[in-house]
């Protein structure tokens, strides 16, 4: 463990978003019932719980995707409202899905710049640049320490670790003030998942970027965040920094909050979150 | 676990390179047998794959009609059918790149110049006019296919079949299913369509000689334009992002369901354009024109061609040269003395052996990657 290696979060760091009370239900599914999580600059903050817990509902509301049944989003200090990833896109709130939105049969820095893509002026017409956009990539992913073979080649061709980069090097390159990452480590192995959490601890080294983590792995959590947030049945059961608490009472919450839940849903704890 | 960020050498040794140029490491799966070595080089140049398929229908035909098939005027005929097929098949393929499909083809193709030539007839409104509005009538339909697949979640085979008959039905009831002569109007004929090319009265390079040849030269045009469209703007990146990943490309803000419109506004707009062609060549407007296979050979040109039903993959360029193999195929089996239904039998294979290669290639692709 080499967390020590990240200085502490500076204490008086200002809270730079808050969801307070967030609410959301589905049809007869209710996600989140009563959801508060406060954010700090620069901080790591890891959201945990079981599936079925609310979590990427609630990052699916911070993101735009959703929007909540009731509770407010407070970005520094202002009330904001996402009609739209957009939205939050556009008030700097980057997110990488758990899927990763990459499209596979596009190349990388394709990938890295879709949506934001250069342009040139060739007869007149606007066409790509896409020799601009491969020299940045390359660039890039050079500061960010990311290895890929080639930015040509195509996506589906990268391993997950690889992907997994690749899309947080993607949301990283518009320098959003929020970043969060829906379980970057879920279906890597040890060593691509290190990959990943070596990717974060970086970015917390460097406390440019606020980060919101939604991590299933307990261990992990206490390598690479500041502070955890255990969400249980759709409300925030547990806010403790990394040094308050330990793995042994998040399991013990665990524990405890599994017998609680609906036995559907502790059977569904394999299956990935509802999309 | 050490969180040092180290992964400059492992990563590289795990994955492949995408150039077949570059070395490799041991433990990349490499090509081993001479099927799979095809397959790979198949992977990466599915065009050139599929112009060395029409070249050597061509040398077939042309061996096997004694030295006819070029010089005749079924090369011409070839050509027509190609710029017909191939006006289609490119828009096909656009849509097919967004994992939908169009059917409705077939009716919009009959519909423009339909529309044209009872302008033309009832009100004296020139061609050029009838054509253009002929044309934006096609585009109307796309709108309609695109907002019901997209909004109503139909999916496109169901929606665009449904369009077809509907306005098949309309093309052929509105003017008691008679077919319509359009007129003659100079110069707009002699640019989107005269009559065949003639050997023995048309000069090399002749005026005549151009416009006889206009389908296919218009096809080729526009799947220029189209294969820029494609490789070189936003436009045709979104369009691959839509089909290869719906939802990932809509998290990221693609305008999905936007650039699907678009897509089938396209389709319906050029079948409608190489309706016209087709309709100014003949002078008549028959409003069965569409009518038979014309939507299904279009999108086996397609296929052909190197695009998949399943959506992100494809290329313009495959599908005019998909295009004029399913035009080869129809004709040169006749010219060779087969009969002409015969011919429907090698188009059918050919369709298939180009699915089954399409996913080979695929599956070859994915397995690289480990």
């Amino acid at each position: 463990m080499n967390s020590q290696e990240v200085p502490a979060l500076d204490p008086g760091a200002p809270v730079i978003l808050e969801m307070r009370h967030i609410a959301k239900t589905f049809g007869a599914v209710t996600a989140l019932v009563d959801a508060s999580i406060k954010l700090h600059r620069g901080e790591v903050l890891a959201l945990v719980g079981d599936n079925g817990a609310g979590k990427s509902t609630l990052i699916k509301i911070l993101s735009g995707f959703h929007q909540p049944d009731a509770g407010t989003i407070i970005l520094n200090g202002n009330e904001v409202r996402f009609a739209s990833p957009r939205d939050a896109r556009a008030n700097g709130i980057e997110t990488v899905y758990q899927d990763l939105a990459l499209i596979g049969d596009l190349s990388i820095f394709h990938n890295m710049f879709l949506g934001r893509e250069y342009h040139k002026r060739v007869f007149g017409l606007n066409l790509l640049d896409n020799a601009k956009m491969r020299d940045l990539a390359v660039k890039y992913l050079k500061t960010m320490e990311i290895s890929i073979p080639s930015v040509n080649s195509t996506v589906d061709l990268l391993s997950g670790g690889q992907r997994q980069c690749v899309a947080v090097a993607r949301s990283i390159y518009s320098s959003p003030t929020i970043l969060v990452l829906d379980e970057p480590l879920a279906a890597l192995g040890i060593r691509e998942g290190g990959q990943v959490l070596g990717l974060i601890q970086n970015l917390r080294r460097q406390r440019s970027v606020s980060i919101i983590l939604i991590v299933h792995n307990y261990h992990q959590v206490f390598e690479v965040c500041d502070r955890i947030n255990f969400l249980h049945s759709g409300g925030i059961v547990l806010d403790a920094s990394t040094t308050e608490t330990s793995e042994e009472e998040l399991i013990r919450i665990a524990k405890s909050g599994l017998s609680r839940t609906a036995p559907a849903a502790a059977a569904d704890e394999v299956g990935s979150n509802p999309a | 676990m050490s969180l040092k960020l180290e992964p400059k050498k492992e990563p590289t040794a795990r994955t492949v390179e995408p150039s077949l140029a570059t070395t490799r490491t041991a433990s990349v799966k490499l090509p081993s047998t001479i099927l799979e070595r095809l397959l790979f080089i198949l992977s990466r140049y599915r065009e050139a794959s599929i112009a060395v398929v029409a070249v050597a229908l061509v040398v077939y035909f042309q061996i096997g009609s004694h030295g006819q098939f070029i010089e005749t005027q079924f090369l011409g005929v070839v050509f027509r059918d190609t710029g017909r097929f191939g006006l289609i098949a490119v828009a096909e393929a656009m849509l097919m790149i967004t994992a939908e499909i169009d059917l409705s083809v077939g009716s919009t193709f009959a519909l423009a110049p339909y529309t044209m030539g009872l302008l033309s007839v009832l009100w004296g409104v020139p061609v050029a006019v009838g054509a253009v509005a002929g044309v934006a009538l096609c585009v109307l339909v796309g709108v309609v296919n695109g907002v019901i697949t997209v909004h109503f979640r139909v999916p496109s085979l169901i929606t665009t079949v449904g369009t077809l008959f509907f306005v098949q039905g309309i093309v052929v009831s509105i003017y008691n299913s008679q077919p319509i002569m359009t007129p003659v109007e100079e110069p707009f004929n002699e640019f989107f369509g005269e009559s065949l090319y003639n050997p023995r009265a048309d000069a090399m390079l002749s005026w005549h000689w151009w416009s006889a040849f206009t389908p296919v030269l218009w096809a080729v045009l526009i799947v220029a334009v189209m294969a820029v469209v494609l490789t070189r703007t936003t436009f045709g990146l979104h369009t691959i992002a839509t089909g290869s990943n719906p939802i990932g490309a809509r998290e990221i803000g693609v305008r999905t369901d936007r650039i699907k419109v678009y897509n089938f506004m396209i389709a319906a707009g050029l079948a409608g354009f190489a309706g016209i062609i087709n309709t100014l060549q003949f002078s008549s407007a028959d409003p069965a024109a569409g009518a038979g296979f014309l939507n299904l050979e279009a999108i086996a040109a397609a296929v052909i061609g190197g695009t998949s039903l399943l959506g992100g993959s494809g290329t313009a360029v495959g599908a005019l040269i998909g295009a004029f193999v399913v035009a080869t195929l129809n004709n040169g089996l006749v010219m060779i003395g087969a009969q002409a239904t015969v011919s429907d039998i090698f188009l059918g294979a050919g369709i298939l052996a180009a699915m089954v290669l399409n996913v080979q290639v695929d599956r070859l692709r994915t397995r690289r990657r480990i």
